[in-house]
């Protein structure tokens, strides 16, 4: 499992920087707000001090007292800011005044703008806003109301003292904002750490299950949690139905060897009794025969359960396909004789071709398993029918003994590996238990089913239902059965 | 000695059986099945039983557990297909003596029945003495004071049989449960013909040891006291 390199991600670690990443996004969206806001309500306050500053400039405008009646700032009287920079102008655009300290360059870039209200501008590295307005100046009012002087004053300020408070402000909540953070991402951490033990327990209880103990108890934290209660219970029913299967291979792979095993053992204490001490020819003719028998017979062994394997490891070939009535009549026919040495009546029904998705050598094997089967579960002078039908799109063939029967409790097994309803009489009869496994597998493969009724004294019939083949050609149905080898 | 061998594989037991008669001069009897070997186990004749596994009926598991619970002190090898060391552990525990596995050696074989057997009788070695006479159960001979003594299969079965159990009486009817199988006709006077024809050969080589018959009790196999 851990040969591929798989970048793990924690569920916990997503969940907090999930919530974290939200709650940076919330402090970003807050702050950026209200900053907004900070800088909006000090623009407005700056605007209104330039303003004041600005009127009170005005108030300064007097009469210059000189013959063309002229008049000029007079700033004497005024306490202004160092920096900031103002000019007074008459309607005509001439200057009557301006700050003192400012050099030209300033002052041309702040009557530049000839739009009133208030604009900003910028004069080397220093950033100014500036109001410009024009105003009526009344001279030496009095009760015929004085000179009135249309004046336009422009004053700006330097902005830097303005961003000063607002950086300040932003600082702060930003140092509000990754305090609240750590302490909710810490909280969360805690909290989520608490919470999610159940999955933790619930992944160390399972990376204790191995092929050698299966116990999987989830532990009640799980089950409780109702996001977890369904994947535990999904993993005991899992592991249980492994655990079965596993078994059962275990046993398969035990009975294999055991079966082969003895054999071996079979054949090695032939060799050694015969070895053992000298013998005559005729010793050795018959305990020569006795081991060609049990050679053969552990051939047979062998080949079915290569049989067996093959079955069940390859799928069946695309076009598979046979006549299965043919087939049983050419079995049958070759096992006669055996049911004749067994005074065991053999019958055959049906007569169709009947065409099944099967080859026609597994077909054969199917047939004559079935048939031996019968015939040596049969006593003299009994009767074993076989037939081929075919109804409701599927073909069935059923082959009908008149035997001892099986007791109900081996019904279930007679299918497995290995198992012999009465270990001790099927060996005598020389099989190995694979005979009913090898014909399950042919069928299955085949996508049919086969079943096994039984009635204990009264006989066993095995029925096996396979999907029926529309009959393919004429020529290959108008071929007699019988002559067919 | 007499055996029962418990195996459905009917050409191993055959094979087993024949070199156990051939080789160690055994009485030898088969079962087929756990059913019958449990219920011959009952009768007690057997020096020896083996055992296979696998068996239909009973298993050969079972078939331990019932005869010790019997308190019966034969010795039991089993046979085994499987050694899987927890399956083992499990036989030995439940009363098994030895086991073998399948596929195994007939020599193998042989040389642990024949010393389970000696150790069921309390003899730890081959060679059994009583007075000048010497038994070797590998050799399956008999020698008194170094020379051979030329005994009839039977007659070394009858003489085995006694020397493990010197000066005890041993009744005609336990001899010939353990000295002859099933397929023997049981006659007592068959063991009276064999003790004479041993006790005749006895006296030949001018050994004092000898075989007495206790009327109606059975036999007893008598040295001279200081050489016992």
């Amino acid at each position: 499992m851990s040969a591929v390199a798989i970048k793990t991600r924690s569920l916990s670690g997503q969940l907090i920087g999930g919530v974290l990443l939200a709650e940076l996004l919330c402090a970003a969206l807050f702050s950026a707000v209200a900053i907004g806001h900070e800088m909006h309500g000090r623009r407005r306050a700056f605007d209104v001090m330039l303003r004041g500053r600005a009127d009170s400039l005005l108030g300064a405008v007097q009469d210059a007292e000189d013959p063309e009646d002229n008049v000029t700032v007079d700033p004497t009287e005024l306490v202004l800011p160092a920096q900031d920079v103002y000019e007074v102008l008459d309607p005509a655009g001439r200057v009557l005044g301006h700050s003192p300290a400012s050099s030209a360059a300033l002052l041309a870039e702040l009557s530049s703008t000839r739009a009133p209200g208030t604009f900003n501008f910028r004069a080397g590295r220093e950033h100014y806003r500036a109001v410009r307005f024009d105003g009526v100046r009344v001279i030496d009012r009095d009760d015929k109301g004085g000179f009135r002087r249309p004046v336009t004053v422009l004053y700006a300020a330097p902005t830097r003292d303005l961003w000063h408070g607002a950086v300040e402000a932003e600082w702060f909540y930003i140092a509000a904002s990754v305090l609240l953070l750590a302490v909710t991402g810490m909280a969360l951490v805690w909290f989520l750490r608490r919470r999610l033990s159940p999955l933790q327990e619930l992944a160390a209880i399972a990376s204790r299950v191995s092929t050698r103990s299966w116990e999987f108890v989830p532990p009640i934290a799980v089950l409780r949690t109702t996001e977890l209660a369904p994947i535990a219970l999904s993993i005991e029913v899992l592991l249980k139905g492994l655990q079965q299967s596993f078994e059962r291979q275990r046993q398969l792979t035990g009975d294999a060897a055991h079966e082969l095993k003895t054999s071996i053992a079979v054949l090695k204490s032939s060799l050694q009794l015969l070895s053992m001490v000298p013998r005559t020819a005729e010793q050795y003719e018959t305990g020569l025969e006795g081991l060609l028998l049990d050679c053969e017979r552990m051939e047979e062994l062998v080949s079915r359960m290569l049989m067996l394997a093959r079955l069940e490891e390859s799928p069946l070939e695309k076009n598979a396909s046979c006549d299965l009535q043919s087939i049983l009549h050419k079995v049958s026919e070759r096992l006669q004789p055996l049911a004749e040495l067994k005074q065991v009546v053999l019958e055959i029904g049906g007569g169709e071709a009947r065409f099944v998705t099967m080859l026609p050598d597994d077909a054969e094997l199917l047939c004559s398993n079935l048939i031996v089967n019968a015939l040596q579960h049969s006593g003299a002078y009994r009767r074993v029918h076989t037939v081929v039908q075919a109804h409701d799109g599927v073909t069935e063939l059923r082959v009908q003994d008149q035997g001892e029967g099986i007791p109900e409790p081996a019904l279930p097994h007679v299918f497995d590996r290995f198992y012999r309803a009465d270990r001790s009489r099927s060996r005598a009869s020389g099989g190995a238990g694979l005979g009913l496994s090898i014909c399950k597998a042919i069928v299955e493969r085949s996508n049919g089913t086969i079943q096994i009724q039984s009635d204990l004294g009264k006989g066993t019939q095995v029925t096996v239902t396979l999907p029926s083949l529309p009959t393919p050609d004429r020529r290959a149905t108008d071929r007699p059965p019988a002559t067919r080898e | 000695m007499r055996v029962l061998i418990v195996e459905d594989e009917a050409r191993l037991a055959n094979n087993i059986a024949e070199a156990l008669r051939e080789r160690c001069g055994f009485a030898v009897d088969c079962a087929g099945n756990g059913m019958d070997g449990a219920a011959m186990t009952e009768f007690k004749h057997y020096d020896l039983l083996l055992l296979d596994l696998m068996l239909p009926g009973l298993d050969g598991l079972s078939i331990v557990r019932q005869v010790r619970r019997r308190k019966d002190m034969t010795p039991i090898l089993i046979l085994t297909a499987r050694d899987q060391p927890a399956q083992v552990v499990e036989l030995l525990n439940a009363g098994a003596d030895d086991y073998l596995t399948k596929p195994f050696d007939l020599g193998e074989l042989l040389a642990r029945a024949k010393a389970l057997i000696r150790r069921g009788k309390g003899a730890p070695q081959p060679v059994l003495t009583v007075g000048r006479i010497s038994l070797n159960s590998v050799e399956q001979t008999v020698r008194c004071a170094g020379e051979l003594i030329d005994l009839s299969p039977t007659e070394y079965r009858l003489l085995e049989y006694l020397i493990f159990r010197p000066r005890a009486i041993v009744s005609a009817r336990e001899l010939l449960e353990h000295l002859y199988d099933y397929n023997w006709q049981h006659h007592s006077n068959v063991i009276e013909a064999h003790v004479s024809n041993l006790r005749k050969k006895l006296r030949a080589v001018g050994e004092e040891t000898t075989i007495a018959t206790l009327r109606g009790r059975g036999y007893r196999l008598e040295a001279p006291e200081q050489q016992l």
